[in-house]
This record gives C-alpha cells, structure tokens and sequence, in this order.
C-alpha cells in the first residue's frame, strides 16, 4: 500500500495523453450521445398523448415541451423521460392545454366552405372531425380551426359527428356546440332539411340539449299555370304527400273543366299547414281566370290573371279570404279580360251548347246547391251570356228518372233557379233569364245506366231569341 | 453510468490502458514525483468536482463533459494502480532497495 502511494505520485504524467484523449471523446461523442438520447426519449413518449412535444437534448439532460392533456398525462410524460437510461435531468418545460369554459365547438356554413371553430378535446377527435367533414361534405372545402382544450362534454365526439352531418343538410348556416347546449341555425339546402335535421338531433347523445333550432326551411312552392291556348293547366313545385298529390290533380280535372292537366308535381316534406285547404279553393279561383298564374310560395297565394266579366274580381278576393285558413294570406292581381265581340242568338247558342258538352254545371247530391266546382263553368257562360245581351234565355233543369217525378220535377226547377241567381248576381240583369224544370221528361240518353243518368241530370242553355 | 459505460467502452478502454502504461512505468521511473503539497490540492480538486457531478449542479454540455472526465480518470486511476502492483510483482529484486 505503502508503494502504491509512493509509485501514484509519479502517475501524473499519463494525466496530459488523458486530458487529450478526453478532449477526442467529448469532440467525438456529443453529438451521437445527445441523438441517441433524444431518439430514446422520443420513442419513450411515444404512448403518452400529448400535443406540439418537442425534445431538445444538451449533454444528458432532456428538455420537454409540451401540452398536455392532464395532469397525469404531464406527470407521466416526466417519468418516462427520467428512465431513459442515460438521461441524467429532464427540465420540464410541459404546460397544461387551456380549460375552455364554456367549451364552445361550431361549424359554419357558407357558400364555398364549412369552416370549424372553437375546441376540440383531444388532437384524435379533431383528426376523426376534420375527416368526417370531408367525408359528409363532399367537395366542399372544409377549415379547420380548430384549437386544443380541456372542459369538453362527456361524448362530446358522438354529438359533433352527429351535428357535422347535419351541416351537409344546409345551405347555409351555422351549429354550435356550447358545453352540451346545442344551437342552430341557418337555410335548410332542400324541402324537407329543416324536418330531417329536427328528426336528427333526437339522437343526440345522453346530457346534450338543443338550446335553439333557428334552421329556416326554402320557400315551399306551389304553382299552377293556366294556358287557354294549349288548353292545359300545369302543375309544378311541391304537395306534401302522395293522398295531397292525389286529391289536387282530382280537384283540378274538376274544377278545369276544358283544360287538360299537366302534373308535374313533387312530393316533399315541409308544407307549410292547411296546405291542401288553400290550395284547392285557390284552384278553383284560377279556374274562373280566362288566363292566370297561380304560385303559393309557403303561407302567401299570389293569384294573377284575367277574371272574366266585371264582378269576378270582387267574389274571387271575397271568396278565397273566407275559404283560406288562418294564417293564409292572399294577393291577387287580377284585372278584367277586355269583353269579347257581341255574337247574335244562333252564335250565343252554339257557344253554350259547346261550352255545355264539354263540361256539366254539377250540383250537390239531391240538393240545388251549386258545386263550388262548377265556378269555372258558370263564369265562362257568364261571358257568353253577355256577348249576346239583347237575347233571352232560358235555363232549363233536366234529372234523371230515380226518384219520384214530383220530387225531380221540383229539384230541377230550383237547380235552374240556382243557376239563374248566380248568374243575376254576377250581374247579368234577372230579366233575361227564366229557369225552368223539366224533371226527367226530356232525357238524352237511357236511364239503364249511371252514364246515361248522369248525361240527364243536366242544365240547358236556351236562347230564345230577342224579347 | 451503465450507458455511459457501454457507449464510450473504447475511451474508457483507452483511458484504463494509458493508466495501466503509466503505472506501470511508474515503478521504475526516476523522476520527481508531486509534492505532498500539490497531492493534496489536486485530490481537493478532484474531491469538488466529484461533487459537482453527484449533486448534477453542473447543466448541460459541461455536465456530461465533467462526468465523461471523471468516469476516464477513475479508469486511468485503476489502470494506473494496476499496472504499478504488477510490474512491482514482476520486478527482479526486492522491491524496497530504491
């Protein structure tokens, strides 16, 4: 022992090749040391979520930056990096991510993008949203903006999945997320998004509320188009249902008694209510136009077109604001087609005899009140009536044989009568016109059949010549 | 030091075959040895910086320096001490006539 110290202090002179040699290992070995490090610390975090992590390393001692998501998560983060073996110090320099409160998510909708703002709970359901946008909305160019923060509702992912289908649906518009209220608004992008998307939000996740729905659906639109060259009437735009469908287009055929209808309708959710209860006496107020428009465009009628003698502006505004349900609003713009050229008595005749084959006035079931589905009808003999205002005319009621005679006899004088009143209160002068019942005595065709019944229970226009 | 060790094995060999070296020249060298005096500074020197590595007061780069430093010139210590026992073994003669 004695020796060792002795020879040790003659040990001194290998200390310069040593310094030297050290010299060589720190040149050498920093860099490779300090990336080798830095590789093991990387892939030590690499199971810990964690946001923007960078690690820089000098010598043995790590520095970590990063947001975190939790407490737990900064703490193990540490951890992990202060096993690395050969890590000597981690400088922690991890910050929580910021609490959102409220936790506000939205995605907005324009006209060339949807752009999504507020916050988003975990890099993961910002990458699934941003995909999820893109798959729902087809081309449209989606924004992220999106920031990282803590506070979001439980199933927070579940109810922005849900709700970023819903923008899909919209034209424009936005959906926010606040906590777990949920508020919309905006223009559905078809008839029918405002109720798909009501229907939608049903299935929200448990503890998300809908705070306001302001989604406002397109105008709901109906038209309908008379053409008195053609002869058509055209159906276009929208009826809520196929029974909707069905009973419009039967009304028209009745109602257009000369006209062929086209029907070029849709079915499609979103009518505004009472619907069919305005559009049919709507119809039946076009039927009574020479020519005209009608567009329904939700709860407002316009109606615009050429009513045919003085008084029918007057009755088809007083009519339709009585028949219309609440709610309904009207506006007509109808002015008098200019009268025709007056005919003599044998034209007169022929044009109600023509008139007359094409169309039948009707009547309620054994009764003499006019069907309101005769208007059409009655207005376009009107017109003729007054091309020939020197002449007299009789009105002549005919029904068929079921029943007893006395009882049709009776009901054909007052459905005549019924007649002549409409006519004397469209303003024809009463003393042109006589009504006279025929009951069943003058039939045109056999009462074997419902068909030939139905040819007999008839009106007759009869012009009688000058008074 | 596990990883220190594996990733600078050739240096710290290097360091422990420089020790063995000079040791074992040592024993037969004539020359001065240090004073007592400057033997014991210089263990005080090595004393503080042994510290400073222990307690890590040192940041960075020069931490790792002065560890590398300390962990070569323990190896050269043993080498050292290694090579004088086996060359005063191997020496023809008693040990103590010089």
């Amino acid at each position: 022992m004695r020796g060792l110290i002795r020879w040790s202090s003659k040990w001194w002179p290998g200390t310069i090749p040593l310094a030297v040699l050290w010299a060589l290992a720190v040149w050498t070995s920093t860099s490779p040391l300090e990336s080798e490090l830095a590789g093991r610390s990387t892939a030590a975090l690499k199971d810990i979520l964690l946001d923007k992590s960078r690690i820089a390393v000098s010598g043995r001692d790590v520095t970590l930056a990063a947001d975190a998501f939790s407490e737990e998560g900064r703490r193990s983060a540490v951890a992990a990096i202060e096993v690395v073996p050969g890590v000597r110090l981690v400088n922690d320099e991890t910050r929580l991510i910021p609490e959102a409160t409220p936790f506000i998510w939205s995605a907005e909708r324009d006209v060339v993008r949807v752009t999504l703002t507020g916050s988003s709970p975990l890099p993961a359901s910002k990458a699934k949203l941003l995909e999820a946008a893109h798959a729902d909305l087809g081309g449209v160019e989606v924004v992220d903006q999106t920031n990282l923060s803590r506070g979001a509702p439980p199933r927070f992912d579940d109810a922005a999945l849900l709700l970023l289908g819903q923008v899909a649906k919209l034209k424009d518009g936005k959906i926010t997320i606040s906590d777990a209220k949920v508020s919309l608004s905006g223009m559905a992008r078809d008839l029918g998004g405002r109720e798909a998307i009501a229907a939608a939000l049903k299935n929200l996740p448990e503890g998300f509320s809908v705070a306001s729905n302001e989604i406002k659906a397109p105008p709901y639109i109906f038209q309908a188009y008379k053409d008195p060259v053609a002869l058509t009437l055209t159906l276009t735009g929208y009826v809520p249902d196929n029974n909707v469908h069905a009973a419009i287009v039967a009304a028209a055929g009745r109602k257009f008694f000369s006209e062929k209808v086209v029907d070029n309708l849709k079915a499609s959710l979103g009518a505004p209510s009472g619907f069919a209860s305005a559009v049919v006496p709507a119809l039946g107020a076009l039927s009574r136009l020479s020519t005209g428009t009608l567009v329904v465009s939700d709860r407002e009628v316009k109606l615009s077109g050429d009513a045919l003698y003085d008084a029918a502006p007057g009755q088809l505004r007083g009519n339709l604001s009585k028949d219309f349900p609440q709610g309904w609003q009207l506006k007509a713009d109808i002015s008098v087609k200019p009268a025709a050229a007056p005919v003599d008595a044998t034209v007169c005749q022929q044009l109600f005899s023509e008139v007359l084959t094409r169309g039948t006035i009707r009547f309620e079931s054994a009764r003499s009140n006019l069907d309101p589905d005769s208007a059409g009808l009655l207005d376009y003999l009107i017109e003729i009536a007054l091309r020939c205002p020197t002449t007299n005319i009789e009105i002549a009621g005919h029904t068929d044989t079921d029943g007893d005679n006395t009882a049709n006899q009776t009901l054909s004088e007052k459905r005549a009568q019924a007649v002549v009143d409409y006519l004397v209160k469209a303003g024809l002068p009463a003393g042109r016109f006589t009504a006279v019942g025929y009951g069943s005595a003058q039939p045109v065709a056999a009462n074997d059949t419902d068909e030939g019944k139905a040819r007999n229970r008839r009106i007759e226009f009869v012009v009688k010549g000058q008074p | 030091m596990i990883f220190l060790a594996t990733f600078h094995w050739g240096w710290l060999l290097a360091a422990l075959l420089l020790g063995f070296a000079m040791g074992w020249i040592a024993v037969v060298h004539r020359g001065h040895g240090v004073s007592k005096q400057l033997a014991r500074s210089l263990a005080a020197l090595v004393a503080v910086l042994l510290a400073a590595a222990l307690a890590r007061v040192v940041p960075g780069r020069p931490g790792y320096w002065l560890d590398l430093g300390l962990l070569m010139f323990a190896l050269y210590l043993i080498g050292c001490a290694v090579g004088s026992w086996l060359r005063d073994r191997v020496r023809p003669g008693p040990a103590s006539v010089n």
